[in-house]
């Protein structure tokens, strides 16, 4: 229903109503226009208003009118029928627009597609115009209109409600995540400067030991020792402050990373059966984990090694028992290992043959040692120690 | 003058060249031959703008780019000021080469300043002369008449449509007193004209602002070209413009005006929708194709441009929710609320701006992005209103740059709410500051844009401060200190009174009477043997006043007031002029006079205190900014975080830059002389932050004396600078004529030769060498780990003895 404006509530906040939908705005609230108690004479006065007609009235009206049970407005030409439990106070001065905000809520619970549900940006903007036309008929339509718009607002929903729910929740996740982003950076930054604080307390009360130690020192007839050691262990200990603050910070910066990129994986992409929508897209198989050598393996093909301490050879105890050899970190078997790999590094690369390589066609430098590499790894497999 | 540096020939308009200024040039040739940035310092007085002109001049004309110099100051004495220098020089030039050179320079200011049109020129503020005269010459208002509607017209601009769209204006150096005068005789807008003949111009002179405020320069400086050069001169507080120019303020009171503002529009709107609505429909259309009209979006008489950076400019289409002219009113309505209903939080808030957005979208259904379009749609809708009574629009403009800014900047900004003006005020005020933080931000373009950008000044130490704050690196940072024949000017730190007592206005001590008294007795003293007239500068109006007060109650006034005038610098702008009148006055008529003013006012900057207009400057305390402000806070923090200048590192340069400001108002040219004074305990450990050409000159002896000292080798000092002094005993050391130079030049170009050969000897060695290890059969590897070997076993050898 559009609420009438009522002279009863015009005439006494005359100049302040806005010109929207005729509601008597809130913005001079000193009197409360159904019982006219001024905030002189009760200072914790509070309006309230109604969602179902916006009439502001103070809450001492509220309680006396509505407290036995369901009541009419008392605002004149208004019929609606109240409730005590409906009331709240209102979040804006302008009445108008908390009508217009309530009603927003209201379509954008449903109308949540966002830009990525689009095949283009011209789609989606013509889908946003589409919505705030249905918005502003609710909000200032007529009353044709606006059944109108409601009975399609209706078949919206009706029609869409697993995507409604999907982007809702999606967009709920969003707000978390930003919600809780934000609470991260603000935690963050009060740390950052706890710590700033601690090191210039720290610096200050170094300079006065050092200026003290100098003092001793020069009682004690060392003079300048004592002063240039002084200069330098602080020059020091600030060095390493500086570089305990800068870990922290790229620690933080990592974990933000971390948390973005969770963030990404959790926003899920509705699909909906309107026009310029976009195909939804398979996401890409996960990937494993990184490897730098491109899938090359380094176990040596040209010989097997015994597993790990079953080599066992009369020739080979001096390698292993003798005191003379064996050191903190030393371990017989990855002295097979590298002695194995000794013998065999070099065979299957043919110097002649990267020289021809590289000489007859005038490559790169870069060139030739991709060509060699290549070649190591397709010819035989490189054979690295596996340490 | 007339010499050449490397290649390069340059006309020098005075028949002497101060070594410092030579080396000047020298310097800014490296760099804009290396096409980079730089930053140099060079004393005040020395002749900072003729050098710079004459050297830029003389670039542009012998290389074929001819590169546009864009020359931005401070005020428009300045701008006065650098005009009038070229104007010399191009004359000098024109005498010299016997010709007249293909040169144009012009010097834009507001329309205030340079409107003809009979009543518009008479309206006292800037806005409502731009106002009155963009209803004037609007595009649709000429459109109306060339309808044959009654609508005013600017003659003087509607002029301008009959010449040449090149050749508005002749060639020549024009002042804007000249600009004016040739405006006036040919019936044409000299600020318009200025205005279009930017791209055709040489020189352009104007004010920081139309570079580095988004606002205006993207209507303004758009066009200029990459290779220009930029000089920012007077450029010690280009961080403070930066800043100053991001930053919106927002009170009720404005909110207010903004509400009846989109009323207004509204109304408008559905005015329209009766009568025209055709026009409404070619804007949406237009804004449904997403096609900002070429050129539409810069043109001279745009409303408003967006405040975010070119960078950042907004390419794709107007998003759907606010293409509708009835839907974007709406929309700025519920902002406006929306800020009207923060305003009413009785506490001091201070959010970033990703979480004001979370918060507005929260209660409003606002999304990110509409919101950043709010400024573009906003001028697109004046635009096909027509509107002409622009300056009521202006507090709603302002309401839509700061949401295009709120929404376009995650780093860098923090809004503050202050709901009450003071700590002790009862009373709410609320404010909501929205602040940049970043000095960096708003002058990126500028960096990116040209590759070389000189930053020059007679006070910027540290130099390695600037670079760090405004994110940029620079080829050449020299700092440049004084040559002078004599001792012309004394520094002093005095940091006890006569009684022993350290003086100092940190906040515990600043009120004891024993600090007052000290402080009275060093104005006395050097009133007293300061001939003609004196400045003292204060830390700022509140403590002015009170230590006045005491000195006041204490007598020290009267005592003062035998020798000299007092005079007091007040907020008020026209009061301090009749003030800086009547000192002027005082001091040619010999009775003298102490001018009392603030190191942060308007006298510390850009007014000289020349010759006998002021021989001692006396600054009483380190003048630090006013800390508990909570955007100097914020920003301290963001500067920790970001750049890692520690807060008291800041605070202390921003100190002694200003206090650097104040010193140097006294010493205006090499045959002046003056006393500089820092008064106060605190000064001694902040020495090494004065500008280099003051810390040179700065004796041991000098610093952390009290006062009774200071009076006396002050009086040796006026007795000294009492002596005849002829310019001709300055000839050689500081001022050099053109046989000075021609030698100088003859020792550095021998020098460079020497150096050059020891290099080439070097080199040949080298040479030999490696050739000699060559025929040795081994290379040079192998003869390296013999040696390495040969060492070890040395090494071993020691050992085992």
């Amino acid at each position: 229903m559009p609420p009438k404006s009522s002279s009863f509530g015009a005439g006494a906040r005359a100049g302040t109503s806005s010109s929207g939908g005729g509601l008597p705005a809130l913005s001079s609230d000193d009197m409360c226009p159904v019982c006219k108690t001024i905030r002189y004479l009760n200072k914790d006065m509070e309006f309230l208003i109604h969602p179902d007609c916006y009439h502001s009235m103070c809450s001492n009206c509220v309680n006396r009118l509505f407290n036995d049970g369901p009541n009419q407005c008392p605002y004149a030409g208004c019929h609606k029928t109240l409730r005590r439990k409906g009331f709240r106070a209102p979040f804006f001065g302008d009445l108008s627009v908390e009508r217009e905000v309530d009603i927003r809520r209201r379509v954008a619970a449903v109308f949540n597609q966002v830009e990525d549900d689009f095949e283009t940006l011209l789609d989606y903007n013509n889908y946003l115009q589409m919505v705030e036309d249905l918005t502003f008929e609710l909000v200032h339509g007529t009353d044709q209109k606006r059944q109108q718009a409601e009975a399609q607002l209706q078949a919206w929903e009706a029609e869409h409600k697993a995507d409604i729910e999907r982007n809702r929740r999606a967009g709920r996740e969003a707000d978390d995540l930003q919600r809780r982003r934000i609470a991260a950076e603000r935690d963050a930054a009060r740390q950052r400067r706890i710590e700033a604080i601690k090191e210039a307390e720290e610096e200050k009360r170094e300079r006065v030991r050092s200026r003290e130690a100098e003092l001793d020192s020069m009682q004690t007839g060392e003079a300048g020792g004592g002063g240039g050691g002084g200069q330098r262990v602080q020059l020091k200990r600030r060095g390493q402050v500086n570089k305990n603050t800068a870990d922290a910070a790229a620690n933080m910066i990592q974990d933000k990373n971390a948390a973005a990129a969770a963030g990404a994986d959790g926003l899920g992409v509705g699909r909906l059966s309107i026009r310029g929508l976009k195909e939804k897209k398979r996401p890409p198989p996960p990937e494993g984990p990184y490897d730098p050598f491109g899938g090359l393996d380094f176990i040596p093909s040209r010989y097997t090694l015994e597993p790990k301490g079953t080599l066992n050879h009369p020739a080979l105890d001096h390698w292993r028992l003798d005191q003379g050899h064996i050191t903190g970190g030393y371990s017989f078997d990855e002295y097979i290992s590298r002695a194995m790999f000794d013998a065999f590094a070099g065979l299957g690369v043919f110097i002649e043959d990267e020289k021809e390589l590289g000489g007859q066609t005038g490559l790169s430098a870069g060139q030739v040692a991709t060509i060699g590499g290549g070649i190591g790894a397709v010819g035989d497999k490189m054979e690295l120690d596996a340490s | 003058m007339e010499f050449n540096i490397d290649e390069l020939p340059v006309l020098f308009p005075y028949p002497r060249i101060y070594p410092e200024q030579y080396a000047y040039m020298c310097d800014l040739k490296k760099t804009l031959d290396a096409g980079g940035h730089c930053v140099l310092e060079m004393p005040s007085g020395t002749g900072k703008t003729v050098t710079l002109l004459s050297l830029i001049v003389a670039y542009q004309q012998y290389y074929p780019e001819h590169r546009k110099l864009i020359y931005c100051s401070r005020t428009m004495s300045e701008i006065e000021k650098a005009l009038a220098e070229l104007k010399a020089l191009m004359k000098f030039r024109t005498e010299r080469l016997g010709y007249e050179e293909e040169f144009r320079g012009l010097g834009l200011t507001s329309r205030k300043n340079l409107c003809l049109h009979p009543s518009v020129k008479r309206e006292k503020s800037g806005a409502v002369v731009d106002a009155r005269c963009r209803s004037l010459t609007a595009g649709f208002v000429k459109e109306k008449k060339e309808r044959g509607e009654d609508v005013d017209v600017c003659i003087y601009h509607d002029n301008l449509d009959n010449l040449e769209p090149h050749n508005l204006i002749p060639n020549g150096v024009w002042t804007l007193d000249g600009l004016l005068r040739y405006g006036e005789q040919h019936k044409q807008c000299p600020y318009f004209t200025a205005r279009r003949m930017m791209q055709f111009c040489n020189v352009i002179i104007y004010s920081y602002h139309y570079l580095l405020d988004p606002k205006i320069a993207e209507r303004v400086s758009k066009d200029l070209s990459k290779d220009c050069i930029v000089v920012f001169d007077e450029a010690h507080n280009i961080d403070n413009v930066c800043i100053e120019s991001l930053s919106t303020d927002i009170t009720e009171d404005s909110l207010r005006r903004a509400t009846r503002g989109a009323q207004n529009l509204e109304a408008k709107i559905n005015q329209m929708r009766d009568s025209d609505q055709k026009k409404l429909q070619d804007e949406y259309e237009k804004l449904v194709e997403g096609l900002r009209g070429a050129g539409e979006g810069r043109q001279e008489d745009a409303f408003m441009a967006n405040p975010a950076l070119p960078d950042d400019l907004l390419k794709e289409a107007v998003p759907g929710n606010i293409r509708r002219a009835e839907h974007f009113v709406a929309f700025l309505k519920r902002f406006i609320e929306y800020l009207k209903t923060r305003m009413k939080v009785r506490q001091v808030i201070s959010e970033t701006p990703p979480s004001f957005l979370s918060h507005l979208k929260e209660y409003t259904f606002i999304e990110k992005k509409p919101l950043r379009f709010c400024s573009e749609r906003l001028t697109s809708l004046v635009r096909t209103l027509e509107l002409t009574n622009i300056e009521d629009y202006q507090p709603l403009q302002q309401v839509a740059t700061f949401a295009t800014l709120v929404a376009t900047y995650e780093k860098g900004f923090l809004l503050i709410l202050e709901p009450y003006e003071s700590d002790t005020a009862e009373v709410p005020n609320p404010v909501l500051h929205f602040t940049c933080l970043d000095a960096a931000i708003a002058i990126k373009p500028v960096f990116d844009r040209f590759s070389s950008v000189v930053i020059t000044s007679g006070t910027i130490s540290p130099l390695e401060m600037y670079p760090k704050m405004l994110g940029f690196t620079t080829v050449v940072q020299e700092s440049y200190s004084m040559t002078l024949a004599r001792r012309s000017f004394l520094p002093m730190i005095v940091t006890r009174g006569s009684d022993q007592a350290a003086i100092s206005t940190s906040f515990q001590v600043r009120n004891e009477p024993s600090v007052v008294r000290n402080y009275g007795n060093l104005l006395t003293e050097f009133a007293r043997i300061t001939p003609d007239g004196m400045v003292v500068f204060f830390p700022s109006y509140l403590y002015m006043e009170s230590i006045i007060s005491m000195w006041q109650g204490m007598g020290i006034l009267d005592e003062v007031w035998k020798y000299k005038l007092i005079l007091v610098e007040t907020p008020d702008a026209q009061e301090t002029s009749l003030a800086l009148e009547t000192y002027r006055t005082a001091c040619c008529k010999g009775r003298g006079a102490v001018f009392l003013c603030v190191a942060r006012g308007k006298v510390s900057e850009g007014i000289d205190f020349d010759h006998h207009y002021g021989r001692t400057v006396l600054c009483i305390g380190v003048p630090f900014q006013y800390t508990e402000s909570r955007i100097l806070k914020a920003r301290l923090e963001f500067l920790r975080e970001t750049y890692r200048i520690r807060e008291n590192d800041f605070l202390s340069f921003d100190a002694m830059r200003h206090a650097a400001q104040c010193l140097g108002r006294v010493l205006r040219g090499k045959d002046d002389y003056g006393i500089m004074v820092l008064a106060d305990r605190r000064f001694q450990k902040k020495r090494n932050q004065l500008p280099n050409w003051i810390n040179q000159a700065l004796l041991d002896a000098d610093v952390g004396i009290s006062t009774d000292m200071a009076v006396s080798s002050a009086r040796r000092f006026f007795k000294q600078m009492g002596q005849p002094f002829r310019t001709k005993d300055q000839e050689g050391v500081s001022i050099w004529t053109l046989e000075h130079l021609k030698a100088y030049q003859e020792k550095k170009a021998e020098e460079t030769i020497r150096e050059l050969q020891a290099q080439q000897n070097q080199r040949q060695l080298m040479d030999a060498q490696a050739n000699g290890n060559a025929n040795g059969g081994a290379g040079r590897g192998d003869s390296d780990y013999e040696m390495d070997d040969d060492d070890e076993a040395e090494l071993m050898a020691l050992d085992h003895h």
